[in-house]
C-alpha cells in the first residue's frame, strides 16, 4: 500500500454509526483543534489529506498555511462538488434556481469572468462544461491557501455524480473530466464511487482505460456500503490488475469494527493501494495512523504511485 | 424484457429515481417529462438514449411505457395521477412522497387507484429501512411486552432562512407536507391509526407555512406517543428521524442509522444493531440503500408496499393535525 489518508468526515459532520456522534464532534471541534488533528494524523504516517470541498476544510488548509504546518509534505486529493449542500439548495430554490446560486457560490473573480467569455449560458446548459468550470474556479482557490508542504495529487468527483453518470452510462462525462482534469492540472483524475464493480465493468465496456486513475470506494470486513457485494466488488478489485490505485474507503465500516479488522482485511487484498480513514482528534489520529501506517510500504502487487 | 419506464419531473427525486430504475438489471428509463426547457437541455448532454418530453401526455402517449414514476411538486401528483390513469389504466404508477397537497386530493387518487389495473405506490421509503424493518419486528413480536408510550422526532436542517420554492406556499409546502410524512407513515405502519390528535404548530424561518410541529398522538388500547417535526435545526447534516417506545418489559431506540433494544430484567444487557450490521448491499446504490429497495419492489409488484390507500392514511392525519 502506498498512500494513507486522513479523511474529513469528522470535519462535515458525517458518521456512518450515528449522526448524533458526528453533531457532538463537530461541536467539540473547532478549526485550529480540526487541523491539529489534520496535523497529527500527517505526522503519524498520513501521507496525504483528502477532503469534499467545503467551507470548513478551506479553514482547515488555511490555518495550516498560517501556521507554517505540517512541517512534512503530503498529498491533497480534494472532492468537487459538496454535493449535500447542494441538495439542500434544490429544496430551497428549486432545480431552476440552483444554477443561479451555484453560478454566484463561486464568487468570481476576473479570470473566472475570461473562463466565462463564451457566453454564460453556454457553461450552464451544458452539465459537462458547467463541472469543468466549477473545477477550475474552486481548485484555484484551494492552490491559492494550501499549506507549503501540500501537493495536489489527485481531484476527484464526488460520488454522487460519479454513480450518477454511471447509472445513465454518462461515457463523454467520463472521458471530458478525464481530459480536462489531466490537461489543467496535470495530476491524476480520481472518482469516489459507492458502486465499485458497476464502475470497473463500465470502463471495460466502454474501452475507458483505468490506468493513472484514483478511486476511492468502500472496502471492508463488514460489506458495509460494498455494492452490489462484497464479494462482487472483491472479484472487480482482482480483475483491474495492475490499472487504476483503488483507495479503499470505509474500512473501519464507520467505526463498527476494529483496527485489528479493517488492517487484516486490507492485508488480504490484491490491488488496494491506498486506504482513507476519518479521525476525530489528535489522540484518535495517533492511535490509528499509527497502526495503519505499518501498511504503507509493504510489498504487493499494486506499486504504482499516485 | 426489461420494464420501460417514464420520469416526470427532473428535480433531485426524478434524477434519483431516474438513476436507481436505469441502473437495476431488469429496467430501464426511455422517457423523460420536464416542463423547464433548459433542465431538458442540460439532461439531454448527459443522459442518452432517453426521449425527453414537456408535455405528460404526449410521453404517455407516444411511449411504450410498463410504468410511470411521479416526482413533481406536491400539488401535481393527484392531477397528474388522474391523467395517467384516464390514458393508460394500466401504467404501473409511482408518486413521490406524500401522495397529496391534501386529504380530498388522497381520498381522489384512491378513487381512481381503484380502477387501475398496473401497481401504484407512494415513495415511502423508511419502511425499506433494514432498522425500522428489524423494528417493527421487534414490536410485532411482543418483545417490549405491552406498549405504556413513545417518543419521537423528525429533524433536518433543510430551512434555515426563507425560501422561494414551492415548499414555501401554503397549500403545496410546510414542514407536514415536506418532511412529516415520513415519520407519520413511519407511525401509522407501525401503531395504527391514532384515536385522538392534539397538535401546536409554530413558524421560525417561513412567513407562510408551519416551520416545527408537535403532536401527541392516543391510541385506542391507550398507549400515547409525542412527535416533533422541525425542519430548521442546526446541524442536522442529513434529515434525521428517531422513535423510542418504552413497553412493559423493555425499550427500544430506532433511528436512521441505529436500532438498540433493552429489556428489563436481562443486567442492563442491550442488543445493537448498526448498519454495517445489518445487510445494506443493493444492486445499485444512489443515496440510501432503501431507495434501491422501494425501487425494486415497485417495479417487481411487491405487495407489502404503501400504496395509494396507506397513503392517503398520512394525508388524513396531517388534516387531522392540522385542524
Amino acid at each position: 500500500m502506498r498512500s494513507l489518508l486522513i479523511g474529513d468526515n469528522s470535519f462535515i459532520g458525517v458518521s456512518h454509526l450515528a449522526q448524533s456522534k458526528a453533531r457532538e464532534t463537530m461541536s467539540r471541534l473547532n478549526i485550529p483543534a480540526m487541523a491539529n488533528v489534520v496535523e497529527e494524523a500527517i505526522q503519524n504516517g498520513a501521507s496525504g489529506f483528502s477532503f469534499s470541498i467545503h467551507p470548513t476544510n478551506q479553514k482547515i488548509l488555511q490555518r495550516l498555511h498560517e501556521e507554517n504546518l505540517p512541517k512534512r509534505s503530503f498529498d491533497i486529493y480534494p472532492i468537487l462538488p459538496y454535493a449535500e449542500g447542494y441538495v439542500r439548495l434544490a429544496n430551497e430554490v428549486g432545480m431552476g434556481g440552483i444554477i443561479k446560486h451555484f453560478m454566484s457560490d463561486l464568487s468570481l473573480t476576473s479570470k473566472t469572468k475570461t473562463l466565462l467569455k463564451g457566453g454564460i449560458s453556454a457553461v450552464t446548459l451544458d452539465p459537462v462544461k458547467l463541472l469543468k468550470f466549477y473545477t477550475e474556479v474552486e481548485i484555484e482557490r484551494y492552490l491559492r491557501i494550501k499549506p507549503k508542504t501540500a501537493t495536489l495529487r489527485s481531484i476527484l468527483l464526488h460520488e454522487v455524480v460519479t454513480d450518477l453518470a454511471l447509472a445513465f452510462s454518462s461515457r463523454t462525462l467520463f472521458i471530458e473530466y478525464d481530459k480536462h482534469i489531466r490537461k489543467k492540472f496535470h495530476v491524476t483524475p480520481g472518482y469516489v464511487t459507492r458502486n465499485f464493480a458497476r464502475f470497473v465493468q463500465f470502463f471495460h465496456e466502454s474501452n475507458m482505460s483505468l490506468k493513472d486513475t484514483v478511486i476511492m470506494t468502500p472496502f471492508n470486513k463488514a460489506g458495509f456500503q460494498m455494492n452490489p457485494s462484497r464479494e462482487k466488488c472483491e472479484a472487480a478489485l482482482s480483475s483491474i490488475n495492475h490499472e487504476g490505485n483503488v483507495i479503499a474507503m470505509s474500512v473501519l465500516a464507520g467505526g463498527y469494527l476494529t483496527l485489528d479488522e479493517a488492517r487484516d482485511y486490507l492485508q488480504s487484498l490484491r490491488n488496494i493501494s491506498g486506504a482513507i480513514v476519518g479521525v476525530s482528534s489528535k489522540q484518535h489520529a495517533q492511535t490509528t495512523f499509527r497502526a495503519f501506517s505499518k501498511l504503507l510500504n509493504q510489498d504487493d502487487d499494486c506499486q504504482q504511485h499516485i | 424484457m426489461a420494464k420501460r419506464v417514464g420520469i416526470i419531473g427532473l428535480g433531485k427525486m426524478g434524477i434519483l429515481h431516474a438513476g436507481i430504475v436505469n441502473s437495476l438489471p431488469d429496467s430501464e428509463v426511455t422517457a423523460i417529462c420536464e416542463k423547464e426547457r433548459f433542465l431538458i437541455r442540460s439532461a439531454k448532454a448527459i443522459i442518452p438514449n432517453v426521449n425527453f418530453y414537456t408535455d405528460h401526455s404526449r410521453m404517455i402517449a407516444k411511449e411504450d411505457l410498463d410504468a410511470i414514476f411521479v416526482t413533481t411538486p406536491i400539488h401535481t401528483h393527484v392531477p397528474l395521477v388522474i391523467d395517467i390513469a384516464t390514458t393508460n389504466p394500466s401504467l404501473s404508477i409511482f408518486v413521490e412522497k406524500p401522495l397529496a397537497s391534501s386529504k380530498d386530493l388522497a381520498n381522489k387518487a384512491c378513487r381512481v387507484a381503484k380502477k387501475l389495473t398496473g401497481t401504484h405506490m407512494v415513495g415511502f421509503q423508511k419502511r425499506f429501512s433494514p432498522i425500522f424493518l428489524k423494528m417493527k419486528e421487534t414490536l410485532e413480536k411482543g418483545d417490549l411486552g405491552q406498549i405504556m408510550f413513545f417518543k419521537a422526532y423528525s429533524f433536518s436542517s433543510d430551512v434555515l432562512r426563507e425560501g422561494s420554492a414551492w415548499r414555501f406556499k401554503p397549500g403545496t409546502g410546510g414542514v407536514l407536507l415536506d418532511l412529516a410524512p415520513h415519520v407519520l407513515d413511519l407511525m401509522l405502519w407501525l401503531f395504527g391509526e391514532p384515536e385522538r390528535v392534539h397538535s401546536v404548530t409554530s413558524h421560525i424561518y417561513s412567513s407562510r407555512v408551519e416551520d416545527y410541529v408537535h403532536t401527541i398522538l392516543s391510541y385506542k388500547t391507550g398507549f400515547k406517543g409525542h412527535v416533533d417535526i422541525c425542519w430548521s435545526m442546526s446541524k442536522f447534516r442529513l434529515p434525521e428521524i428517531c422513535i423510542e417506545v418504552f413497553g412493559k418489559d423493555g425499550s427500544l431506540v430506532a433511528s436512521d442509522d441505529y436500532l438498540k433494544i433493552s429489556k428489563y430484567g436481562s443486567n442492563g444487557a442491550e442488543q445493537v444493531y448498526y448498519k454495517p450490521s445489518l445487510q445494506t448491499s443493493v444492486p445499485f446504490l444512489l443515496a440510501e440503500p432503501e431507495f434501491t429497495k422501494e425501487d425494486e419492489a415497485f417495479l417487481c409488484h411487491n405487495k407489502n408496499t404503501p400504496d395509494f390507500f396507506e397513503a392517503a392514511r398520512v394525508n388524513m392525519l396531517i388534516h387531522r393535525i392540522l385542524s
